[in-house]
C-alpha cells in the first residue's frame, strides 16, 4: 500500500500495524482528532506509518463482529498535518480503509463486509471517494465494490 | 470526545478523506441499522457473480500466504498442501480438471495436497500462471522454503544419520 506526497507525487510505501502501548502516548487529540488513549479499550486500534519511519500518519480503531462476518470502523483519522487542501500525503483514509478489507476479507472470505456509521453530511463524499454502499444508517463494502476498494489501494 | 473545531475548519469533502468520526446510536436505531445491513448484504451475496466469489476467494487465500510468510512462526496446519487444497476448493472444480488444468496427473496432484511430496519450482510456476499472476511463484516457493526449513531444523534422525559421514569436525564452536 502507498500514499501520495501532493507536492512531488513521489508514492511512499505504508506500513499498518497493531499500535502499541507507547503509541498511545503519541497519539494525541491535537495531532489525531480524538483520544485515543480511551478508544483502545473498546477497538483494536492499528498504525499507518511510511516503511522506515516511526511517525504515525494515520490511526484506525477497528471492532471485529465476527457472529455478523463483519468488521466496523468505529473511528478513523489521518494526522492533522494531512486534512485539508494543505495535506502532505493523500491516501492515507484510503489505505486503513484498505486495510480493514483486507482484514475482513481474510477472516470471512466471500462474505466479508466492512461498514461504518457516517455523519450524514459526509455519507455523499464516503459513497464517491470509497465505494461505500448505503444501507440507511450505515455505509458498508462487500462483494464487488469492496474488491475494487482492495485493488485500488494494494 | 472534540470535534467541533475539526468540523468547521474543513470542508466535508476533506473531512470525508480523512476522519471517520465516532457516531453514537440509540438502541433502536442500532437495532434498525443491523437489519437495514443484513438486507443489503443479503442482496449483495444473492448477485454476486461466480467469478467475483473466486476473486475474494483467492484474495482470501493469497493475503493468508502474505501474512503467513511474512511472519517468522512456523504453523503445522499451514503447509503447501493446505494452501493448495484451499486453492483448488476456490476455483469450485474437481481436482481431476485442475489436475488436467496445469497438466499433471491427478495422483501427484493429491500428492502434493497430502503432503507425500513437495513440488518441484515447475509446479509453483504453473500455480503462478494458473492464477493469472494473481498468487505469485514466489509466495509458494517461500510457503515450501518455510516448511523446509522448520523440517531441517528439527529433523534429528537426519542428523544422527549424517553424522557416520563427518570423519573430522572443527575443534572450536562460535
Amino acid at each position: 500500500m502507498e500514499i501520495v506526497d501532493v507536492r512531488t507525487g513521489i508514492r511512499k510505501k505504508v506500513i499498518i500495524t497493531r499500535a502499541e502501548i507507547g503509541d498511545f502516548k503519541t497519539l494525541t487529540k491535537k495531532r489525531y482528532s480524538f483520544s485515543w488513549k480511551t478508544i483502545r479499550e473498546l477497538t483494536a486500534v492499528y498504525k499507518l506509518c511510511i516503511e522506515g519511519n516511526d511517525d504515525i500518519f494515520g490511526v484506525i480503531g477497528l471492532i471485529n463482529w465476527s457472529e455478523e462476518k463483519r468488521i466496523e470502523i468505529k473511528l478513523l483519522a489521518s494526522s492533522a498535518e494531512n486534512i485539508g487542501k494543505e495535506k502532505h500525503y493523500s491516501g492515507i483514509a484510503g489505505c486503513l480503509i484498505a486495510f480493514a478489507c483486507r482484514e475482513a476479507v481474510i477472516q470471512f472470505g466471500i462474505e466479508a463486509c466492512v461498514s461504518l456509521v457516517p455523519k450524514t453530511e459526509l455519507i455523499e463524499h464516503y459513497m464517491n471517494n470509497y465505494y461505500m454502499q448505503n444501507a440507511g444508517r450505515q455505509l458498508y463494502l462487500d462483494g464487488p465494490n469492496l474488491m475494487k476498494l482492495l485493488k485500488n489501494y494494494l | 470526545m472534540r470535534t467541533r473545531k475539526t468540523n468547521t475548519k474543513y470542508t466535508p469533502e476533506d473531512l470525508a478523506e480523512s476522519i471517520v468520526f465516532p457516531v453514537s446510536l440509540t438502541k433502536i436505531q442500532k437495532k434498525t441499522a443491523g437489519k437495514q445491513l443484513a438486507d443489503a448484504r443479503r442482496r449483495t451475496q444473492k448477485v454476486m457473480t461466480e467469478d467475483e466469489r473466486m476473486s475474494l476467494s483467492i484474495f482470501q487465500l493469497k493475503f493468508q500466504l502474505e501474512d503467513y510468510i511474512q511472519n517468522k512462526n512456523f504453523d503445522a496446519d499451514k503447509t503447501f498442501g493446505s494452501f493448495l487444497r484451499q486453492y483448488v476448493e476456490s476455483l469450485n472444480i474437481k481436482r481431476k480438471r485442475f489436475a488436467d488444468e496445469i497438466s499433471i496427473d491427478e495422483t501427484l496432484l493429491s500428492q502434493f495436497i497430502n503432503e507425500h511430496r513437495m513440488p518441484p519450482d515447475y509446479i509453483v510456476i504453473r500455480l503462478e500462471i494458473h492464477s493469472n499472476n494473481s498468487i505469485p511463484a514466489n509466495y509458494w516457493f517461500r510457503l515450501v522454503e518455510k516448511q523446509r526449513e522448520h523440517e531441517l531444523n528439527n529433523n534429528k534422525e537426519i542428523r544422527k544419520r549424517e553424522k557416520r559421514f563427518v570423519h573430522r569436525k572443527l575443534a572450536i564452536a562460535v
